[in-house]
């Protein structure tokens, strides 16, 4: 009863705050307005432990024991050593000296102790699934005692679920943490969050624990920081335009040229951390036949999309994962490219012969699949020269677009989708687990994709790995025997952009990290 | 006045009864289940069973029915299951939202409709009535998303006058009120103008020609008046329109509502939430008509009859 | 043929000629597209993506190349189709509703009306994209959904047109000689009946153009690449300032079939002189 006094009270202060931050509020010097990605509109919370949407204020209100550079390197923020036992079993960390958190708590030895083991039963589980448990070696130093070696565990460590809570807040709000306040160690604290609209945030005049990736290791330069949610990108651009925002965190593709076009703005790209890929229903004729899967993966032209629709930003996808992961270096024989000889060759050799209407025919049969999409533009536009593709190969193609939510639902039953456009974001090789694994028929293993020997090389990949590089080699293996069964076509890889007006803010020269987070916000000045 | 006030309630209580059941089923008619929009990748059928547990989606439909009409009653519309707050918090975040566009915009068509309505009537069949009432319809005709955009265009890319989007300041609420406002202004201008029409062939109308009152007094001061009975009575059975009409427009000036409230949850298959915001509107729409028939019965004896 | 006799006097007035010839073009575009349309509507040509009006695509190309006049052609049978269809479906659902309403009267009654006059209250937007949720997105689907959003109206209209004949003599007499409800309501109320709620209808096609071109903007309705002028606009927003044809023209075609229907649908009423008879729901 006491936490509901409290977080009423709360909810009632940061109203106040969120009023105070509304009309007419003073014009700060050192002020900027960003916009959230679309896909962060609606993060409900800012609760890294059991939140599964998180938007990207959470990386400037929390700091991570590591984070990753664009080309995937891991570097310290709240850790500033770490090495692992020969056997993987054990993994020390050296924590960051004089580091607080916003309501003035001590972070060290105690709040990782404290930290690992409030995952257990969350959604979040499975990242910190393979430490048994947490050892103090000194106020600044933790030991992970692991269950089995994890490989994958720095990768973990450096997720936006990582971000760490100050111990005290955490324990003394309950469900309401992350709802009505957030309190971590960043380089901003939270001062308004209205769900759905903005999140107001002010500079942590005590920062001083920067990542060597940051040059400015003080407190941010922008000291009141707004960033709102807009999901039509339509209004997102004509507010970058205008003025009345100064960065977009996130820019649709399609967008870029007219950005291109705009003198006071500038843009700027990342490496991608997904692929844009078509499942293929293996279960349903006539994709049974291996060789008209072939033929539907080798149909679609690559080139043609990067080009045309993304005005050649970003690369063709060949494979499964995103050509900066290890495990994407496939033997050259297997990736999957444009050859519409070879995928006529197929169809013919199939039985199915080209009709007058240019759809081809067997047995009285059209070769007519159903191809499904989501709602979004890149999506739609995407599925649109797809469904030209496929006919010029002589395969007919009837699109339906679902909202993202029935979508997978219909997945599920199973035996009515047949092709489908989707897209993934997910910087790490165990996503081909999680979209081909015989376990998940339906959805997320859209392909209804169950073969024996996979789920043999699936096994090794996922939990026979000692080492970061037999990992490696073990997903490699999985990954080439998935692409040799053709149950999916592979067809681009996006990259991230930001827009900004460089009249309003100056970014640094070099953007570092995954993605525009802490580590490059906290350079930016406002002109 | 007050029996039939009580009589009038009472008989919103079976209808009360059968919409919030029709609002109960639709939602769990609707495919797609929340708990999937919830899991993070990686979790186990285990979690999955936890999680409906922990939102009584696991029950009897019949039950959580119950359940959920019962608390309703009491004033608690449950927890969003996606969206992690109190239902009653998230519609009190964004009902001020459509209120204010709302009521905004119905006086904007009011007062624009009622002037270019009487202006129409006065110099019926002429020039001006044809232009007015053509001229108004152009409103009505296009999509609002279309009209928002253009607006957009106009007056805040080229002219810089008004922001893009948001609900942050009170000048970002005139491109929407306009967007939603130029839409309703047709309707209002036509009851106006055929009601004023009407008026002006009766009796008394008559008797004060006669009587050599200037004909402008009687247009304004008696026509004008007698004619508003009909708009009042459209405008308060439409109240439902203006808490939640809007959704294309706040969806496209990025504008938080009600409307889009219940759009992003039907979306997300947060249940929760859109059976709260349904009830409520429902509840708002019932109470409009309640008032738009209190007001008749106190302006007309003969309907208060009819009731009794 | 009495039964064209309003049409002749309505199409004598200068706003009425107009409005029907408008709306005869637009008919003429929908129904013979093939001829009209100078391309195929979905035959796409990448490299020459958002062209300007020009010679060769007046009203110049979208994003896949396609030209778009051709589209706005072809987008014209969609848009006619869709909303047609759903207001008879919807006109027919709501004469046999209320005309069993209002004759029947009692325990019936009460609940249609109370039904109906809460479905009348809320958005037809609303109820429509609930429907959709439902029933899955689709052209079939939307036009079940638009059809179900307007039969409010109709059945208030209908019912109420019932009650002001039900108590006339005739009917009275008619029953009198022992015929049945049926042969009564179908053969003496609703015939009279009919006229109002037909014009009604008409209006209400204009409205749901409109709602389908919004459903098209939420990516509903149409599927690609069959066109929708709803969803030409909503995929020309990305392109807003290097191709704004892409979203002009559509919201043009729509303003102009609207504003027709509704300048057209005036002038029929003028010419029946039934506007009491509208208003009396």
């Amino acid at each position: 009863m006491r936490f509901t006094t409290k977080s009423l009270i709360l909810s009632g202060s940061l109203l106040a705050s969120a009023m105070a931050f509304g009309p007419g509020a003073a014009v700060w010097a050192q002020e900027a307005t960003f916009v959230m990605p679309s896909d962060d509109v609606g993060a409900p919370s800012y609760d890294p432990i059991r939140g599964t949407k998180l938007n990207a204020a959470t990386s400037l209100i929390y700091d991570r024991m590591v984070i990753q550079d664009a080309d995937q390197s891991f570097h310290g923020q709240l850790a500033t050593e770490w090495e692992s036992s020969d056997d993987g079993l054990e993994w020390t960390f050296k924590l960051r000296p004089g580091v607080t958190f916003h309501d003035g708590e001590p972070f060290n030895a105690a709040t990782i102790v404290w930290w690992v083991p409030q995952f257990a039963g969350t959604e979040n589980a499975f990242m910190t699934d393979a430490i048994e448990s947490v050892e103090v070696v000194d106020g600044l130093t933790v030991k992970f005692v692991m269950k089995n070696p994890d490989p994958n565990l720095l990768s973990n460590m450096s997720s936006i679920f990582m971000g760490i809570p100050s111990p005290k807040a955490y324990d003394a709000m309950g469900a309401d943490y992350g709802v009505t306040n957030a309190v971590g160690s960043g380089p901003f604290t939270l001062q308004s969050f209205t769900i759905g609209q903005e999140t107001v945030l002010a500079s942590n005049e005590a920062y001083a624990w920067a990542s060597d990736l940051s040059e400015n290791q003080g407190p941010p330069h922008i000291k009141t920081l707004t960033l709102r949610e807009i999901s039509e990108a339509s209004t997102a651009f004509l507010e970058l335009r205008t003025g009345g925002v100064d960065m977009l965190l996130s820019v649709p593709t399609d967008f870029l040229p007219q950005l291109e076009a705009e003198d006071s703005i500038a843009v700027g790209t990342l490496p991608g951390t997904g692929i844009f890929y078509i499942p293929i229903n293996t279960t349903v004729a006539p994709f049974t036949d291996i060789k008209v899967r072939e033929a539907a993966a080798l149909a679609v032209n690559q080139k043609e999309i990067l080009d045309n629709l993304f005005g050649g930003i970003g690369a063709e996808a060949n494979n499964f994962l995103i050509s900066s992961l290890l495990a994407a270096d496939v033997d050259p024989k297997l990736n999957i490219s444009y050859n519409p000889d070879r995928s006529n060759k197929l169809l013919d050799d199939a039985g199915w012969a080209m009709g007058s209407d240019g759809v081809r025919e067997k047995d009285g049969t059209k070769l007519q699949v159903a191809l499904w999409t989501q709602n979004g533009t890149e999506f739609k536009r995407v599925t649109e020269v797809v469904q030209a593709q496929l006919k010029a190969v002589g395969i007919g193609a009837d699109i339906t677009v679902f909202d993202s939510a029935t979508i997978n639902d219909q997945y599920r039953k199973g035996n009515e989708h047949q092709l489908a456009v989707r897209s993934y974001s997910w910087a790490n090789a165990d996503i081909i687990d999680w979209f081909f694994a015989g376990s998940r028929l339906g959805y997320p293993n859209v392909s209804m994709w169950n073969d024996p020997k996979a789920e043999e090389l699936n096994k090794v990949a996922m939990t026979g790995s000692r080492t970061w590089e037999e990992r490696v080699a073990n997903f490699k293996a999985y990954h080439e025997y998935v692409l040799g069964q053709f149950v999916f076509a592979p067809i681009y890889q996006p990259v991230q952009s930001y827009a900004y007006s460089k009249d309003n803010i100056t970014l640094p020269k070099t953007v570092r990290g995954t993605r525009v987070q802490s580590q490059t916000i906290v350079d930016i000045t406002v002109n | 006045m007050i029996s039939f006030f009580i009589k009038r309630l009472l008989l919103l209580i079976p209808v009360f009864l059968a919409v919030s059941m029709v609002i109960f089923m639709i939602v769990h008619l609707v495919p797609g289940d929340p708990i999937d929009n919830l899991v993070q990748i990686n979790s186990t059928p285990e979690q999955k069973a936890a999680l409906a547990a922990k939102y009584g989606l696991d029950k009897p439909l019949y039950q959580q029915y119950a359940i959920w009409l019962g608390k309703a009653l009491s004033g608690d519309l449950g927890d969003a299951i996606i969206l992690r707050r109190p239902v009653v918090d998230l519609i009190a975040l964004n009902l001020p939202h459509s209120l204010a566009l709302g009521a905004l915009a119905l006086a904007f068509s009011t007062v624009v409709g009622i002037g270019a309505g009487a202006l129409a009537a006065i110099y019926k069949d002429s020039l001006i009535d044809r232009t007015t009432m053509t001229l108004i319809l152009l409103g009505s005709t296009v999509p609002g998303f279309w009209l928002g955009l253009l607006l957009i265009m106009l007056f805040a890319v080229q002219l810089g006058w008004f922001p893009v989007s948001g609900a942050r300041s009170w000048d970002a609420l005139v491109l929407p009120v306009l967007t939603v406002g130029l839409g309703g202004v047709a309707l209002v201008a036509r009851v106006t103008r055929v009601a004023m029409m009407e008026t002006a062939r009766k009796d008394f109308v008559m008797m004060l020609h006669a009587k050599g009152v200037p004909p402008w007094q009687i247009e304004l001061r008696h026509v004008l008046r007698h004619a508003l009975l009909p708009v009042v009575t459209i405008l308060s059975l439409r109240i439902g329109w203006i808490l939640g009409g809007a959704v294309t427009v706040e969806f496209v000036f990025a504008r938080p509502g009600l409307g889009s409230l219940l759009i992003t949850s039907l979306n997300q298959r947060d249940y929760p939430v859109v059976q709260g915001s349904l009830l409520m509107l429902a509840i708002a729409v019932m109470l409009g008509t309640l008032l738009g028939d209190v007001v008749q019965a106190a302006m007309d004896p003969r309907v208060r009859e009819r009731i009794k | 043929m009495a039964a064209l006799d309003p049409i002749r006097k309505a199409i004598r007035s200068p706003r009425g000629a107009g409005s029907a010839a408008v709306l005869v073009l637009v008919v003429a575009c929908a129904v013979f597209a093939p001829l009209l349309a100078p391309y195929a509507y979905d035959i796409q040509n990448l490299p020459g993506a958002n062209t300007e009006p020009g010679w060769a695509h007046w009203m110049g190309t979208d994003e896949f190349g396609r030209d778009l006049f051709s589209r706005i052609v072809y987008g014209a049978r969609t848009s006619l189709t869709v909303a047609i269809s759903a207001i008879s479906i919807s006109v027919a659902a709501g004469l046999t509703l209320g005309a069993m309403a209002g004759y029947f009267g009692g325990p019936f009654d009460r609940a249609v009306t109370a039904v109906v006059d809460l479905t009348w209250s809320f958005p037809e937007i609303l109820i429509a994209l609930i429907l959709i949720a439902i029933i899955g997105p689709g052209l079939e689907s939307t036009m079940v959904a638009i059809s179900i959003a307007y039969l409010a109206q109709f059945t208030r209209l209908t019912r109420a047109q019932i009650m002001a004949l039900k108590n006339e003599t005739y009917v009275e007499a008619t029953a009198n000689l022992g015929a049945g409800h049926f042969h009564i309501i179908f053969r003496h109320l609703l015939p009279n009946a009919l006229t109002p709620v037909i014009v009604a209808g008409m209006l209400a096609t204009g409205d749901a153009i409109i709602l389908e071109a919004t459903l098209g903007f939420f990516g509903l309705g149409a599927q690609p690449p069959t066109p929708s002028w709803g969803a030409m606009m909503s995929s020309g927003t990305a392109q807003i300032f290097i191709a704004p044809w892409i979203i002009i023209f559509p919201g043009l075609a729509i303003a102009l079939t609207v504003i027709a229907i509704n300048l057209f649908g005036d002038a029929l009423i003028e010419a029946l002189d039934i506007r009491n008879r509208l208003r009396s729901s």
